[in-house]
């Protein structure tokens, strides 16, 4: 018999970072897996939060480290799940620890690895706008805060060379014989929080994105707007590093389109206003248009920040789907043919940025994790819930439960999330007590 | 490979140089061809615009032609390609509208059975002979060639409705590449030459030769390539009245596909397929030594 | 550009058939009207809208569901170069140049076809084929060593295009 119940959470977003604290709280014992080295997920990739417009990462990092500090809760970073048999109140699942060649009780995150580490390679966490090291932490709030050694690119597993970082590291925590290891859990639960993935918008080429430089995605937009990104956070173009005179925002990027993902993903108007918003914060000068097809600003306060984004802001809305965009190869300006459809005209507008707001989409991961646990798919990939009003957030395996982006555009924004998590624990709460009293 | 050889109207009789061409190279690139007895119109967009069923029973017409021969259909015009695979996979696809077409078809005691695929010529030399057997070949390689491609609309659209999505032009611009010469991307490659409004808007019709003209020009290129007998009257007939009416010089030499080809495999061009040409190519045939002295 | 193509469809002193969007939606091509979210993609890569504002594929969808007859049969849809970038483009699957054949064939039966189309027409019914070649087109043949082009068989032609109202379409004698 086990003292307490206990849970797995896989996934270390703000969905899964919720669940676990709502667990945790509830004297559960937590293991959050998370396949990259740092929990955090999207909320820490992105700058602010709408429409309140909230330090995305002040909120989230408290949430990061509580989960790093509560005596209930587990971190199984740079993990994943490998094998789950069993039922509710009875779960067996394997996780494989990745090798990271870093001692998690040894490295104190100096840093002195990442600045002499000679490899270059595009930084994920910056959506491949700056580089990291082979050796690297992936962003500065990151938990656990250690270093972490990409095999594939470091010069040492690659070529037998190098080792500077073991040379240099004073805490002795560098070791490169460490051995994936793999660990047994017993478990009453799982709750599933994987989020999703960005569409890749190369598939449209009218849209020229990875042909014309200056064609970038919301995801990258963010990080070019955060104080903390690489630019800190000023709107610089990719082709020069200049700053452009507009910035174009064009929505349902493979999302509501029958051949790539038929629904509306749920967030890219909402948090399509608020970049705007930002951008003009930031650059009073930068002339800011959205093209949307309809403005989905439903939800609390959502209507009013949109509305406020034009009277306040200046926000150009233009309710048209453009057909293609043409860069000036000199110029490297990018225009944008397209039909206002409120006024039936045909014109090109050209511009220095554009911003494709992409379809957020399963997370391929989902598959592997339908395939080990049984629960179910949806026809597009996210996780199916065992009944979409009744038990919204219940798998379609008693004791698995869902919360966040995972299960499909619902609401997808992070306050739903939030709420997703705390319902699935809850849930999970209530079918294992159940279990008890039977 | 043996093809029933489906010619179309306006080659015939517009663009003899085209199908000099591609009677010539087809069969040393061991492409066998045999003409099509009785075959009518494909019954292109103008005719599909008036009577669907009357588009599909002359085009299924042909496909009977072809399937009582036993062999696939290789087309030299997009708009034949277009008008006759979209038939073909209509038929098969749905038998009511193939019970139809056979009704009317039962008149001249013809019925569709579904045998056979209709390829362009541009699917044959890319997916049967292939651009390496093509490089091998090449005896006269056009480098420093520069050229624009013009794919035109009906070989990649608007086979998505029934293919799923096609992605383009790769084919084309590979095989011009296999003669050495190297193909320029230029503004609105994907845009129609404007042939099929020719006869009723031709104000807009030269508008779209002339933006299409003007962007190869401005990628600098030393001609451009058709596969449609459309596109190619367009861009060099069509290119001629533009410089006739507005007194502009343009000189954008316009090349069958087939014909640079030949040069390429050592064939030169004759008299009268140079004549076909309202826009001198001369000086690119002096170059690759692809004119042939009449004697 | 003229003073008339920029000025607003006449949509004021048209009268609305409401059947008109179920008719086209019943027509083989015509199925697509039923998926169009009026999204404006269509018109933003129409390379011929650009050229003409009497040209919107976008507005002509518009047209049909709200049941403009009148302007939907007249000469718009004949502005549709049949480039199929619509289709290419179009994210709902709505198929506008194919549902532009739909409307271009109820307007035919309605008697609405420009004359260069009627011609098309007539030389198919006469000689199997939509262009023939000139005498000097035929002596360049023989010159080239080119075969002979064989006469179409015009009476099995007629067999079938009688058969499906062909000829009455056109108005064929």
């Amino acid at each position: 018999m086990k003292d307490s119940k206990s849970v797995l959470v896989v996934g270390g977003g703000i969905a899964g970072i919720q669940a676990s604290l709502d667990a945790a709280d509830r004297g559960f014992k937590v293991y959050l897996v998370e396949k990259t080295p740092s929990i955090g997920g999207r909320m820490a990739q992105l700058d602010k939060t709408f429409p309140t417009m909230d330090c995305s990462i002040c909120i989230l990092a408290p949430k990061m480290a509580e989960c790093y500090r509560h005596s209930n809760i587990t971190l199984l970073t740079y993990s994943e799940v490998q094998d789950a048999k069993g039922s509710i109140g009875n779960f067996e699942v394997a996780v494989l620890k990745k090798a990271r060649h870093v001692k998690e009780d040894k490295c104190v995150g100096c840093g002195i690895c990442t600045e002499k580490c000679p490899v270059k390679v595009p930084n994920e966490f910056e959506m491949g706008l700056a580089d990291r090291k082979a050796i690297y932490m992936p962003f500065p709030q990151a938990v656990p805060r250690l270093t972490t050694i990409d095999e594939e690119n470091c010069l040492f597993f690659q070529k037998g060379t190098c080792r500077v970082c073991e040379k240099l590291c004073e805490a002795g925590a560098i070791d490169f014989d460490e051995k994936p290891e793999e660990i047994v859990l017993n478990v009453d639960a799982i709750i599933l929080a994987t989020g999703f993935d960005v569409f890749n918008p190369k598939a449209i080429t009218a849209y020229g994105y990875g042909k014309y430089k200056n064609v970038i995605t919301a995801m990258e937009l963010e990080r070019l707007i955060c104080a903390s990104g690489p630019t800190d956070g000023y709107i610089l173009r990719p082709s020069d590093g200049k700053e452009p005179e507009s910035v174009v925002f064009i929505q349902c990027v493979g999302s509501r389109d029958q051949r790539y993902n038929p629904y509306c993903s749920s967030i890219c108007c909402k948090y399509a206003i608020k970049d705007a918003v930002l951008i003009r914060e930031h650059h009073p000068e930068i002339d800011t248009y959205v093209f949307y097809i309809d403005l989905r600003a439903f939800g609390k306060g959502f209507q009013e920040f949109a509305n406020r984004s034009k009277e306040e802001y200046g926000i150009n809305y233009i309710r048209s789907n453009p057909g293609e965009i043409r860069e000036d190869p000199i110029t490297q300006d990018l225009t944008i043919w397209y039909e206002d459809t409120l006024t039936r005209t045909i014109k090109p507008l050209t511009v220095g940025l554009v911003v494709l707001c992409t379809a957020s989409i399963p997370r391929p991961d989902n598959k592997k994790l339908s395939e080990l646990i049984g629960v179910e798919l949806d026809d597009l990939g996210f996780f199916r819930a065992s009944h979409d009003i009744d038990h919204p957030v219940d798998l379609t395996v008693p004791g698995v439960y869902g919360c966040g982006f995972c299960l499909g555009p619902r609401v997808g924004d992070i306050p739903h999330s939030v709420m997703q998590a705390g319902a699935a624990v809850a849930r999970m709460s209530e079918e294992l007590a159940g279990m008890e009293e039977a | 490979m043996k093809y029933a050889f489906f010619i179309g109207c306006l080659v015939p009789a517009r663009e003899l140089s085209y199908e000099f061409a591609a009677r010539k190279i087809l069969p040393t690139l061991d492409v066998e061809l045999v003409d099509m007895h009785g075959a009518n119109c494909c019954a292109p967009f103008g005719i599909q615009s008036l009577d669907y069923i009357s588009w599909l029973a002359l085009a299924t017409r042909n496909l009977c032609i072809a399937e009582e021969m036993g062999l696939d259909i290789l087309a030299l015009c997009s708009d034949c390609y277009e008008s006759l695979l979209m038939t073909n996979t209509i038929l098969k696809e749905n038998s009511d509208i193939k019970g139809q077409v056979n009704e009317v078809l039962s008149e001249i005691g013809k019925e569709f059975k579904g045998e056979i695929e209709i390829k362009h010529m541009i699917d044959v030399l890319y997916e049967d002979v292939g651009p390496e057997k093509i490089k091998n070949a090449v005896v006269t390689p056009l480098t420093d060639l520069k050229v624009a491609t013009q794919p035109g609309c009906h070989l990649v659209r608007p086979k998505m409705l029934h293919f799923g999505s096609v992605g383009g032009y790769d084919e084309l611009d590979e095989l011009v590449r296999a003669t050495g010469a190297e193909v320029i991307d230029y503004d609105g490659k994907e845009i129609c030459c404007g042939g099929p409004i020719r006869d009723t808007f031709d104000k807009y019709s030269r508008s779209l030769i002339n933006q299409k003209i003007k962007a190869m020009k401005k990628a600098n290129v030393d001609c451009a390539v058709t596969i449609c007998p459309f596109c190619f009257l367009q861009l060099d007939l069509g290119q001629r009245e533009i410089q006739t009416r507005f007194k502009e010089e343009l000189n954008l030499p316009i090349f069958h596909f087939p014909e640079l080809l030949s040069i390429a495999l050592g064939f030169k061009l004759t008299d009268p397929q140079i004549r076909d040409h309202r826009i001198s190519i001369n000086h690119i045939l002096e170059k690759y030594n692809g004119y042939e002295v009449s004697s | 550009m003229s003073k008339s193509e920029d000025t607003e469809s006449r949509t004021h002193d048209s009268s609305h058939d409401t059947k008109l969007m179920h008719i086209v939606a019943h027509t083989p091509r015509g199925k697509g009207i039923l998926d169009c979210i009026q999204c404006g993609r269509c018109t933003s890569s129409c390379p011929m809208a650009r050229q003409t504002s009497r040209y919107n594929p976008r507005r002509l969808m518009e047209m049909i569901t709200i049941g403009l007859k009148e302007e939907v049969l007249s000469n718009t849809p004949w502005y549709c170069l049949s480039c199929f970038t619509c289709v290419d483009k179009c994210p709902q699957g709505a198929d506008v140049g194919e549902v532009i054949f739909a409307i271009r064939n109820i307007a035919a039966r309605e008697g609405h076809i420009p004359p260069g189309i009627k011609a098309q027409g007539g030389n198919i019914i006469d000689t199997g084929k939509i262009s023939n070649p000139t005498k000097s087109i035929l002596k360049q043949r023989q010159e080239m060593g080119l075969p002979e082009i064989e006469p179409s068989d015009t009476e099995e032609l007629l067999k079938i295009l009688r058969k499906t109202g062909f000829d009455k379409i056109i108005g064929h004698k």
